[in-house]
């Protein structure tokens, strides 16, 4: 899967484009100190090269740190599989209009040829460079020891890496005109976004992770011990809180009634031995001591082989109250489903429970549809209204809505919505359902 | 609507990310090329610099110089009257000598104008009547000359603040031998004596070889002149400059005068230097400071020489001697461009140059002289062979000597040798008709047998000519700062340090291999990207 991917980071664009800069600038100071061509004055270009020499060696030695703090040194590690067949492509493939051969994402952000020049460049190259340029320039100060003796070997190595750096910039150049676009590549190295592969399961567990942080969805964790270790916002307003630190670290006992307990009890110790709650209406306890209603999930947390806790959603369901009936059906039928449609309408993500409450076998059927092949025409509009709304800004906390299953059958669910942001544009919108169809309701 | 945002929010981005790739840059540029410059001081860095042009004695109102002297040995006396002891310091000086003790590789060496042959009027032996009227002493005619006589001393010659002093070679009525002119009024230069000039001291220094800036070619009349003395000539001492003297460079102390020629010199001792003014790192730019280990100062501050007048650079004692018509021949000077071309049947040919590019030479201040009485071998003789090369600049082991590239003039010419005894010739140049002078009666072989006997060294009547070649470091006649040597005079492929070899510099040196690869990379990768963005875009379109 292709995605819109920030890939370069500011610091690693400042590093590229400063680099690129001053590469072109010791270029041209450094070959009329050698006397190729007249430019700025031979002074001055002496002058100007020791400069940006002083300055590439600070930019070099937080690039440094950058590569190592960062772990994208790893991008450069040099591996020979499908080098040839990058050569392959470069001299052939690229003008049969073949795919190329290795894809880019946001962990290899350079294909295998690449990664060994790009590694001969920062292992050899530049560090050649910089020695011996350093030793060149204590040349004019013999009490220093490095700078005894002639020179000419230095100047010749430093001529020669010279040489090569302008040989690299020329192809380099000329290869960033090789992606999809021409000028897509350097376009990215300015923006920092590119249109990349994404891995599949690492975007599935960011998108959740996302949802669960902009949810209208209330998302709540347990530890074994039934004390609170994570809530999200919208916990927090349904619950009435400001503040994560009020809740997290307290007993799940302290959001409720004392005759609420035993009922939240039993769910806990339920789970925690394994089951899974799919939907459960429950009332709380609001900071303020007042009551709310709503309906929960859960399901164990488990980690190599042990139930360490629970997690779960929540929906409000306060002001529900004449549908009471519908969510106390859901204590036993419905669990939370997850989606995510794109600013176009199209859906790009779906889980398990959502196929299941859609009676749909498989995610293939859904992906890149049109989220009306969800609705009847009659409840279409709804859907309509509530997806305009979030991708203008607004979100839904729970709203019963007439689903069409994949089967043709229609269900009852309540959702929430909220739109996705990516930097501060809304491109698309996602949420949870649970389940609220009736019993008898199925079975006509 | 959510696209433009973006885009001018990526825009936005880029435009802040490139800002603080170029600020840096800008700061630079600016602070570099207007705040520093401001900071800069306006005034030259000297140290040590201090002038007191003061008169502290009134020489006329001593009633002992107001006499009529009979002789210059009288104005001696008088003077000595009240110097008593000045005489016998004066008598340990060059000034007086005309030989000193120096030293080559630290063993002592006795040399002087009285054992040193040049390759301009050869030496002085056997012709003291001419040579010494540049003595600071009377009557120096030949080896009898009395070194000790107190009242011999030429106190006028350094001391005459009149101008009118002068020490005319024999004839006119005059000796010759260094006595002053017979006409000359010493009553009225005695009772106006003070501190030295470069009036008194280019009386000499300026018309070494026999003319004024024959032998130097960076010391010469013109210094005196208002007109001729510009701040382009001479940076120090132009007449609306500071119009320094000698002396204020040349420090002295009882009449031990700082300064070394190494046509005469064997070693730096008692040099003097730009330094003890202007310190080790005299520029604003550190880039022109750290030249001082490898550079000379002259190198670059004295661009030419012989500025204003022509300077020799070539005789050739071989072809002197010709007659026209039973009369020496002179011929009419031949001038082209800078250079003009003399014969005279007394020296032979004589090329003098002006505006003259110095020659460069590593120089660690240490040179090896050759003597009268030395013996040479090969076909080349270098008289003064001044030592030093780049590799003694880097020697760790002689931190001590550290060689330096200095801008030299370089005289050359034929001068005469015996061909048996290997050794140069003195010739008895100055005489009367008749004594075997060759410039009286063109014997060279008479000449040479008179010479030789003089120096008490043998001489076996065979004699030709060899190749030589002298070295005169430049040291004045300074240019100022603007019109000294710019980077490019050396760091260019054909700059003035082209012949100098075996080291390193930027601009001037290159791996001829190495280039042509690089270029040949860089034009075939250019190759390479055209041909294939070609294809491509044929490939494309089909």
């Amino acid at each position: 899967m292709k995605k819109q991917t920030y890939i370069y980071s500011v610091f690693e664009r400042f590093w590229h484009w400063s680099q690129a800069l001053l590469i072109f600038f010791l270029m041209l100071t450094g070959f009329e100190v050698h006397s190729s061509f007249e430019l700025f004055g031979f002074e001055s270009s002496v002058e100007w090269h020791n400069t940006a020499g002083w300055a590439f060696l600070v930019l070099i030695i937080f690039a440094i740190f950058w590569h190592f703090t960062t772990g994208e040194w790893k991008q450069y590690i040099p591996t020979l599989e499908l080098v040839k067949a990058q050569i392959n492509y470069y001299i052939f493939g690229i003008f049969k209009g073949a795919p190329h051969p290795t894809h880019k994402t946001r962990h290899t952000k350079f294909n295998p040829l690449q990664r060994l020049i790009y590694l001969g460049l920062k292992l050899l190259v530049i560090p050649i460079q910089v020695v011996t340029g350093f030793i060149y320039l204590s040349y004019m100060h013999p009490e220093h020891s490095v700078g005894a003796g002639n020179i000419e070997f230095i100047a010749i190595l430093h001529t020669i890496g010279a040489f090569a750096l302008i040989a690299f910039v020329i192809a380099h150049v000329y290869l960033t005109t090789t992606g999809e676009k021409v000028f897509m590549s350097i376009k990215a190295m300015l923006t920092g976004w590119e249109v990349v592969d994404v891995d599949e399961k690492e975007e599935y567990i960011t998108n959740m992770k996302q949802a669960v942080e902009h949810s209208t969805a209330g998302y709540y964790r347990l530890d074994n011990e039934g004390i609170l270790t994570q809530v999200n916002k919208a916990w927090l307003e349904i619950y009435g809180f400001n503040k994560k630190e009020d809740v997290v670290g307290n007993h799940y006992s302290a959001t409720r009634d004392e005759k609420q307990v035993k009922v939240l009890k039993s769910i806990v110790d339920r789970v925690l031995e394994g089951e899974k709650i799919i939907g459960q209406h429950v009332v709380r306890k609001n900071k303020d001591g007042s009551i709310g209603q709503h309906i929960l999930s859960a399901n164990p947390i488990v980690e190599n082989g042990k139930t360490v806790g629970l997690e779960g959603f929540i929906l409000d369901i306060t002001d529900m109250g004449k549908d009471s009936q519908h969510m106390y059906s859901a204590i036993r039928n419905s669990s939370a489903g997850y989606y995510r449609i794109n600013a176009k309408g199209y859906f790009e993500e779906v889980n398990e429970a959502w196929l299941k409450i859609y009676k749909c076998d498989d995610k293939s059927n859904v992906i890149n549809q049109h989220y009306s092949i969800t609705r009847n025409p009659e409840n279409a509009k709804e859907l309509d209204a509530v997806v305009e709304k979030v991708l203008n800004g607004g979100s839904i906390a729970s709203k019963l809505a007439i689903r069409k299953c994949k089967d043709g059958t229609v269900g009852k669910h309540i959702l929430s919505a909220n739109p996705v942001y990516k930097k501060d544009k809304i491109v698309g919108m996602e949420g949870f359902i649970i389940d609220v169809t009736l019993e008898e309701e199925k079975s006509i | 609507m959510l696209n433009t945002t973006k885009s001018r929010k990526a825009f936005f981005k880029t435009l802040v990310t490139f800002t603080l790739i170029l600020f840096p840059w800008f700061f630079a540029i600016i602070y570099l090329n207007y705040v520093e410059d401001d900071t800069k001081p306006k005034q030259l860095m000297l140290k040590h610099y201090k002038v007191d042009r003061r008169k502290l004695v009134d020489h006329t109102k001593f009633e002992i110089l107001q006499q009529d002297f009979e002789t210059a040995h009288d104005v001696t006396e008088a003077c000595l009257s009240c110097h008593n002891k000045t005489a016998e310091e004066f008598m340990t000086s060059n000034h007086w000598n005309w030989s000193k003790t120096d030293s080559v590789n630290g063993e002592p060496i006795t040399i002087g104008k009285e054992n040193v042959p040049n390759n301009y009027c050869i030496g002085i032996k056997s012709n003291e009547k001419l040579c010494s009227h540049c003595h600071a002493g009377y009557g120096w005619a030949d080896n009898d000359f009395d070194f000790k006589a107190e009242k011999s001393v030429d106190c006028l010659v350094c001391h005459d603040n009149t101008g009118r002093y002068k020490k005319p070679g024999p004839g006119k009525g005059n000796v010759g031998a260094g006595y002053p002119d017979h006409k000359i009024d010493l009553r009225f230069i005695a009772s106006h004596v003070g501190a030295t000039s470069k009036k008194t001291c280019g009386y000499c220094h300026f018309y070494g070889g026999g003319g004024n800036n024959v032998k130097h070619g960076d010391l010469e009349a013109a210094l005196l002149s208002k007109k001729d003395c510009t701040k382009e000539v001479d940076v120090h001492m132009n007449h609306e400059g500071k119009n320094m003297d000698c002396s204020e460079c040349h420090t002295t102390s009882h009449h031990e005068i700082s300064g070394n020629m190494y046509t005469l010199s064997t070693s730096p001792e008692n040099a003097t230097t730009c330094v003890q003014c202007h310190t080790d790192s005299p520029h604003k730019s550190k880039l022109l400071n750290t030249h001082f280990n490898t550079i000379a100062c002259q190198t670059c501050h004295i661009p030419e020489y012989a500025k204003v007048n022509p300077t020799r650079v070539w005789w050739d004692w071989s072809t002197s001697g010709k007659h026209k018509d039973g009369k020496p021949y002179n011929a009419e000077d031949i001038e082209r461009n800078d250079s003009t071309f003399q014969y005279h049947a007394k020296h032979g040919d004589l090329i003098a140059i002006k505006n003259a590019t110095p020659d460069y030479i590593w120089f660690n201040g240490h040179a090896d002289i050759h003597l009268f009485g030395d013996k040479f071998e090969g076909d080349t003789l270098v008289m003064n062979k001044l030592e030093g090369s780049f590799e003694d600049h880097i020697n760790p082991a002689h931190p001590e000597h550290p060689s330096k590239i200095y801008p030299v003039k370089i005289m050359r010419g034929k001068q005469p040798y015996d061909t048996e005894h290997r050794m140069l010739l003195q010739p008895n140049t100055f005489g009367p008709k008749g004594s075997g002078a060759y410039w009286a009666d063109f014997d060279l072989d008479k000449a040479f047998e008179n010479g030789m006997k003089a120096r008490n060294l043998p001489y076996s009547g065979k004699y030709d000519f060899v190749y030589t070649e002298s070295y005169w470091p430049l040291n004045h006649m300074v240019s100022p700062s603007d019109k000294a040597l710019s980077c490019k005079e050396c760091h260019s492929r054909d700059g003035r340090l082209s012949k100098l070899s075996g080291f390193y510099i930027p601009g001037r040196d290159n791996n001829n291999l190495v280039d042509t690869i690089g270029i040949l990379l860089i034009i075939s990768a250019l190759i390479g990207v055209v041909i294939h963005a070609t294809i491509r875009i044929i490939s494309k379109r089909n």
